[in-house]
């Protein structure tokens, strides 16, 4: 017999699990609900070169690619950003921002074939639109709320900035082309790597020295241990920033939850300014992620300063134990369908009822 | 907290082991295996398993060891999800281009064909010297492929180079030095931090003890 197969890095998600999703979608969304934030929803199809002109280095063959009826090539959309970007560029073109938006969307990637990795993922996140760093405050306080809310108490934020890394290369005169393959290497702490590029490029010992140390300045007290190496007022302004934050969030009581790592600089084309991850203790990836991109709208044609974090609702839930809720029975002879009903309509006002034909349970 | 270490079987075992021995690490149960395949360290709250290289990866990506040790061979040919934090500098070999003597793949005209253990690493180096190169994935006993004819030329990890000499390949360029990596998953890195960092800089003074 042949076997019905779904395409390759899809899953089904069966009621157990499609409940704890469920719920913890709930939650989170509450969390947004509270701070304001209104939901939308997008296609889940875009058009390919709305994401080729707003990423300069599209990852190609991520993108789940088709062709529509005029010839005009679509993707499915690999992330919520830059559909909520677009629609704020578009379709709020004259209103006045800030804008708040919430999403609980499927995205969709081509990964590695075999890898156990998914291809199709729920991300539940937010976009604030419109307002400039003074709100990277309100923001990450949000981020730690919704971690509170999927780990209990063994959580973490880590925070960075990639404007300190940005600042650094144009001070010490990185070009840019040579800046994104060391941001690379150092978002990936390849330290052997990170070394020999240091050591090749034509700079003062002290830059090499912060450059090499960039990967390791991470943990909660490596602000201060960073300020030691920054060669440049300008570099420590950025660590100052950072420092503040901190402050900030250790009075609204997250001194245990944050850390801070200065060597987290990925996409350099892509993020503009603080950048944070959340972890969870026995979660062996990501379970949200965020930063501030002040360009992307001005790709789209509207100038907007903006942040924004989503969870991964899939990564947390394999965490929580399945939990199936409590279903009454009802039996009723053939012909006598009517009292069947009336009797669950009754047992119905005290949780969920289903209906069985008595002679059906009895073959099983 | 507890920290799982994936080692790679084979080639690196020996060196890799005795590299925690340095760091005063328990590891009677590593030396003397049998058919165990999960081994607890007598010192440390460590459990070790033994794993091949191209897993040794995939276990740390997924998180169910926190820290691997692999040849940065295998690296460059699988995943970047995941901190590669430490050279060992044990397993010291070299990436290298051979091929029959007079028969230089990096020079000849045509359609070039390269046998590889790993084709994507050897894509990205003649891309990178603006050649168009098809790949044939080979398994083993990669010398063999071009004295038969099956490829112009090899991309292979070389440590004495006595085995090509023998085959009468001769090498036309080093790709790059290879050695063996601590790589670390993301979120173990967050999460056990003091762990990891304290695992990191033992070896890391094992590494220079060995190299004095």
């Amino acid at each position: 017999m042949k076997e019905i197969q779904i395409p390759s890095g899809m899953r089904d998600i069966l009621p157990g699990n499609s409940i704890n999703k469920r719920h913890l979608q709930q939650k989170v969304e509450q969390i947004f609900h509270l701070y304001g934030y209104l939901p939308i929803e997008t296609p889940l199809l875009e058009f390919y070169e709305t994401y080729r002109s707003s990423f300069s280095r599209l990852e190609e063959d991520t993108l789940y690619k088709f062709v529509d009826e005029n010839g005009q090539i679509l993707v499915l959309r690999t992330d919520m950003t830059l559909p909520i970007a677009r629609v704020c560029a578009t379709r709020y073109s004259q209103e006045k921002p800030p804008f708040r938006f919430s999403y609980c969307s499927n995205v969709y990637k081509v990964r590695q074939s075999f890898a156990g990795k998914r291809n199709e993922v729920t991300d539940c996140g937010i976009e604030l639109i419109g307002l400039d760093e003074s709100s990277d405050l309100e923001v990450l306080n949000c981020a730690l709320e919704v971690m509170a809310e999927l780990s209990e108490d063994h959580y973490v934020l880590e925070i960075g900035n990639i404007r300190l890394f940005r600042r650094a290369c144009d001070i010490a005169g990185i070009p840019e082309e040579s800046a994104a393959v060391l941001s690379d290497l150092i978002d990936r702490k390849a330290m052997t790597e990170v070394k020999q590029m240091v050591d090749a490029l034509n700079l003062r010992e002290q830059e090499k020295e912060f450059f090499r140390r960039l990967p390791l300045f991470n943990g909660p007290d490596s602000l201060a241990e960073a300020a030691e190496y920054c060669f440049a007022e300008e570099l420590l302004v950025e660590i100052e920033h950072l420092q503040c934050l901190q402050e900030q969030l250790c009075v609204l009581g997250n001194r245990d939850h944050i850390t801070f790592d200065l060597g987290k600089v990925p996409h350099l084309e892509y993020y503009t300014g603080i950048i944070f991850e959340g972890y969870a203790q026995g979660i062996s990836s990501a379970v949200l992620s965020g930063g501030r991109y002040d360009h992307l709208l001005a790709k789209l044609g509207r100038d907007l300063p903006a942040i924004g974090f989503g969870v991964k609702l899939d990564v947390p839930v394999p965490m929580v134990k399945d939990t199936l809720p409590e279903i009454q029975k009802v039996y009723y002879r053939r012909g006598e369908e009517l009292q069947g009903i009336l009797k669950a309509r009754e047992l119905r006002k005290r949780g969920p009822v289903t209906l069985i034909p008595e002679d059906t349970e009895a073959d099983v | 907290m507890s920290l799982s270490i994936a080692l790679t079987k084979g080639r690196l075992e020996k060196d890799a082991v005795e590299l925690l021995d340095l760091c005063g690490y328990g590891t009677e149960k590593l030396k003397n295996k049998g058919r165990a395949l999960v081994f607890e360290d007598t010192r440390e709250d460590f459990r070790y398993f033994l794993v091949k290289a191209n897993d040794c990866i995939t276990y740390v990506e997924h998180g169910v060891a926190d820290c691997g040790i692999v040849g940065k061979d295998t690296l460059m040919e699988g995943g970047s999800d995941y901190y590669e934090l430490l050279d060992l500098k044990i397993g010291k070999c070299k990436f290298i281009i051979a091929g029959m003597k007079d028969h230089n793949p990096l020079t000849m005209s045509g359609n070039i064909r390269i046998g590889s253990k790993y084709p994507e690493a050897a894509k990205r180096y003649f891309l990178s010297r603006g050649l168009d190169a098809e790949m044939i994935r080979l398994e083993g006993s990669v010398e063999l492929a071009p004295v038969l004819g099956l490829c112009d030329g090899i991309m292979d990890i070389m440590e004495t180079g006595r085995t090509l000499k023998e085959n009468g390949l001769v090498v036309y360029d080093t790709v790059c030095d290879i050695s063996a990596r601590v790589i670390v998953n993301k979120a173990s890195f967050k999460i056990k931090r003091q762990e990891i960092m304290k695992f990191l800089t033992d070896m890391e003074r094992a590494v220079e003890r060995c190299s004095e």
